[in-house]
């Protein structure tokens, strides 16, 4: 039988962290959640995440340095990382580009479609053509 | 002593009673709703408050009752302050706790003997602007945060007799002759920063111009910069040619950089993009 699907969730408001980690359990994923750069860095490194969402806001190091710490990794080269960020779409577009990022959700999260969100960003390549 | 409101139930506690994990506290929870929130932790707020001369016996926490409802700071230097990191709680704004911060931050001033005031504000963030022009402040200026991602390829290094300036020639360069620059900006934040260095440049047509950073153990950020001779746009891409091909790993931002500088298509043809964007806004006693 398949394992769940891992997500890791950095973000610094413990409120943001818990809606998403509820919202992705109801769906089947496991979550786990890091509230600053370094824990994130630290446990995404340990776990091997399926998927990252990266709020591009965080207290020690901001989203984009880290996504740049995690693209370093060699065995996280591959892991889809998504910023989740309340800066306007151009901007947001050109920096997660930029970092290294496969793509962004706005915050606020829509609660109805986040899921749907994030798997859309697990499929491979050939199948989301 | 703490200042009373005499008109409702808000007042003003000195910043410098609570303890750093409080204001860093305090602070965060203001910007939750922001676009760019910005939040920091106790070593970066504490980084902060050394950096930008704050001064917390002349900063203040808003209360009500024992409830801390927002928080602003003041930067203290010779004859100017700056107010900064004012934030009210998301639940508790439109009560008047941000105007009478920035009006104690404003009488705290005065009481320095500081003609002048200056602020930054995220530019869209349309009640904290009206607030101030409500209370006298003026825009000056429009200023950019900018960013340039390690991923970006190196550039080769333009031809050019290049110098490499110590601390000591760094900040005997940044203070002189660059006129009034914002806050974060200032020839203090960079005196007041560790591993400051620079880079100065004579081209073959005579061109020349200096650049001063801070080095951060993965962020190049806090330039100064200048052209001595010839055009800005040919001395501003050199000098960043030579800095990125020094530093190719890493990171940079730079922030309040003004829109009508005219190193600025530089930045852009270095692959830097526009984070986000600043009103300057000054007051001078008595202005108002």
């Amino acid at each position: 039988m398949k394992a769940k699907i891992l997500v890791l969730v950095i973000e610094d408001m413990p409120d943001n962290a818990e809606l998403a980690r509820k919202v992705l359990t109801a769906r089947g994923y496991e979550v786990i959640l890091a509230y600053d750069a370094e824990s994130g860095l630290k446990t995404a490194k340990e776990q091997h995440p399926d998927i990252i969402l990266l709020d591009l806001g965080l207290p020690d190091y901001d989203g984009q340095t880290l996504a740049g710490w995690l693209r370093d990794e060699p065995l996280l080269t591959h892991t889809p990382i998504v910023a989740v960020t309340a800066w306007p779409q151009e901007t947001a577009r050109q920096m997660v580009e930029s970092y290294g990022c496969n793509g962004y959700i706005s915050k606020p999260i829509n609660v109805a479609n986040f899921a749907d969100q994030i798997a859309a960003f697990l499929k491979p390549p050939s199948a989301s053509k | 002593m703490s200042l009373t409101s005499t008109d409702d139930s808000i007042r003003l506690v000195p910043a410098s009673r609570f303890t750093i994990e409080q204001l860093t506290a305090l602070y965060n929870k203001t910007r939750v709703d922001y676009m760019v929130p910005m939040p920091m932790n106790v070593a970066r707020l504490a980084d902060y408050l050394h950096l930008y001369d704050i001064d917390l016996d002349h900063s203040f926490v808003a209360m009500q009752g024992e409830e801390m409802l927002g928080v602003a700071m003041l930067g203290v230097r010779q004859q100017r302050a700056w107010i900064t990191r004012l934030g009210v709680l998301p639940t508790t704004r439109r009560h008047g706790a941000g105007h009478k911060l920035v009006k104690g931050l404003m009488s705290a001033a005065d009481s320095l003997g500081l003609p002048l005031i200056m602020l930054e504000v995220i530019k869209n963030n349309v009640p904290a602007h009206q607030l101030f022009l409500k209370l006298g402040f003026r825009e000056t200026g429009e200023l950019l945060v900018l960013r340039r991602s390690p991923r970006i390829p190196p550039p080769d290094p333009v031809v050019a007799d290049a110098q490499r300036l110590d601390r000591t020639d760094s900040l005997v360069l940044v203070g002189h002759d660059r006129g009034m620059q914002p806050w974060t900006n200032q020839s203090e934040s960079l005196t007041n920063a560790q591993e400051v260095s620079g880079i100065r440049l004579t081209l073959a047509d005579g061109s020349r111009g200096w650049l001063v950073y801070q080095r951060q153990k993965f962020l190049l950020t806090r330039f100064a910069f200048k052209t001595e001779r010839g055009a800005p746009l040919t001395v501003g891409h050199a000098l960043l040619t030579h800095l990125h091909s020094q530093y190719p790993r890493l990171d940079t931002q730079i922030e309040n950089l003004q829109v009508g500088d005219p190193h600025l298509p530089a930045f852009y043809d270095m692959g830097y993009m526009e984070s986000f964007r600043r009103i300057e806004m000054w007051r001078l006693a008595n202005s108002g």
